[in-house]
């Protein structure tokens, strides 16, 4: 039986094990693998940045000045199983964000991975998340459910009581007996914790319960992290439960062997590099292979995970670690790359030689993220 | 953050090379799953042109 299959410790308050006894529902949730790097800077207006993987930086707005450093960090709460979180760290000095904007981090969950809520219908299930942070900003903060199929939110506030505290949060929302999810490879769920929000999204009434998206409701009572540069907020330990626990009842966090943990996020993010190697490394470690044929691409790559869809790739020179660039084996010299018959299993790269028989070496990345 | 697009033909297929802000050259499926694809498209609405030479 796999390490991620062995049932929980006594009973949920349904009175079965837990339905983690599947796999968990939110990947990654202990920060332990970061194949991208481990910290990136001057985050302001891109949204959807990626360091440790599945996690995003996110954002709405425009921002004038960076707002984060976002890094992994080994900042963990004492004695609970963790060695990694990530962190956020604020560069900016903004009295209150600019107007209409927010900040924050979030994962987004496909909607295959979420038929068992029976969202949309009257069995519909409660989910729990739990996630331990910690912040010298001590308040309010707000963590949104979004049903991104269907235009739903549901958003809660936590507090966070003692300055630069590791504190466990424990929080419930309801099933929604609307809203199908679809059943297909798309974002269906986004779990979003605020770290900054402007009138825009703070100044209705916090939507407790399953509504309508409503922007002025989504995060009523949201501190203000972006006031100090000193300020700082850590989240490690996330994991997504099926039902209603609370801090007694919860099952334990889903620890996975590294390996299997790194496996899932594969769906999602790969590379030919090795786990600790920067993209753009110039090195052959790893190294890919491609070979042209009579008049068209032969040979493929094979991707050691299927991926949630084509993905995106990035293909480098193994000799300079130039991005866009293949190196044509038999001339010693890096050649523009093209991509050809890429699936989520599999693609093809090769450079500007049409020679039959011509020998490319590359590394890649491929990026199939939500 | 993306700079420019350019549609890339080969073997009777095209995807699209994108040069993003900080240089990097990624190549990114015709396919609306890919995020990227999204990207482009959003880019294209805001005004910006795909730079296509013909297959």
């Amino acid at each position: 039986m796999p390490l991620n299959t062995i049932p929980n410790k006594g009973l949920t308050s349904r009175g079965y094990p837990s339905d983690r006894l599947v796999t968990p529902i939110i990947i990654n949730g202990d920060m332990s693998v970061a194949q991208r790097g481990t910290s990136e800077t001057g985050l302001r207006n891109t949204g959807g940045v990626y360091l440790i993987d599945r996690w995003a930086y996110r954002r709405s707005g425009t921002f004038t000045t960076d707002t984060f450093d976002m890094s992994q960090s080994t900042d963990v709460p004492s004695g609970q199983g963790f060695v990694k979180s990530l962190k956020m760290d604020n560069l900016s000095t903004q009295s209150s964000p600019p107007n209409p904007t927010y900040s924050a981090i979030a994962q987004n969950i496909e909607g295959q991975n979420l038929q068992m809520l029976k969202k949309g219908t009257s069995n519909a299930e409660s989910i729990t998340i739990s996630f331990w942070v910690k912040s010298n900003k001590t308040g309010t903060y707000i963590l949104e459910v979004r049903d991104s199929d269907n235009g739903r939110t549901i958003n809660k506030s936590y507090s966070i009581n003692s300055a630069s505290t590791w504190e466990k949060k424990t929080i419930s929302y309801d099933g929604d007996t609307s809203g199908v999810l679809d059943n297909d490879n798309a974002t269906s769920f986004e779990v979003t914790w605020f770290l900054s929000a402007s009138a825009n999204f703070t100044s209705g009434t916090l939507q407790t319960s399953w509504g309508t998206l409503t922007n002025e409701n989504r995060a009523v009572g949201q501190v203000n992290l972006l006031d100090d540069a000193n300020n700082e907020w850590y989240i490690t330990g996330v994991q997504l439960e099926v039902g209603e626990f609370d801090s007694t009842t919860l099952p334990s966090f889903p620890f996975e062997s590294f390996a299997s943990n790194l496996q899932r996020c594969q769906r999602y993010y790969q590379k030919s590099y090795n786990i600790g190697t920067t993209a753009g490394t110039a090195t052959s470690d790893g190294i890919m292979l491609g070979i042209r044929g009579n008049g068209a691409f032969a040979g493929a790559t094979r991707l050691p995970v299927v991926m949630r869809t084509a993905p995106t790739l990035t293909i480098y020179s193994n000799t300079t670690g130039a991005s866009g660039k293949v190196r044509n084996a038999d001339t010693g010299s890096d050649e523009t790359a093209s991509t050809n018959g890429v699936s989520d299993n599999s693609f093809n790269a090769q450079g500007t030689t049409s020679s039959i028989s011509t020998v490319y070496q590359f590394q890649y990345v491929a990026e199939a993220e939500l | 953050m993306i700079q420019s697009v350019e549609k890339i033909y080969s073997d009777n297929e095209f995807n699209y090379q994108v040069i993003f802000v900080d240089g990097t050259i990624s190549f990114v499926p015709h396919n609306e799953a890919n995020r990227h694809y999204q990207e482009i498209l959003e880019w294209v609405a805001a005004g910006n042109t795909i730079t296509d030479p013909g297959a």
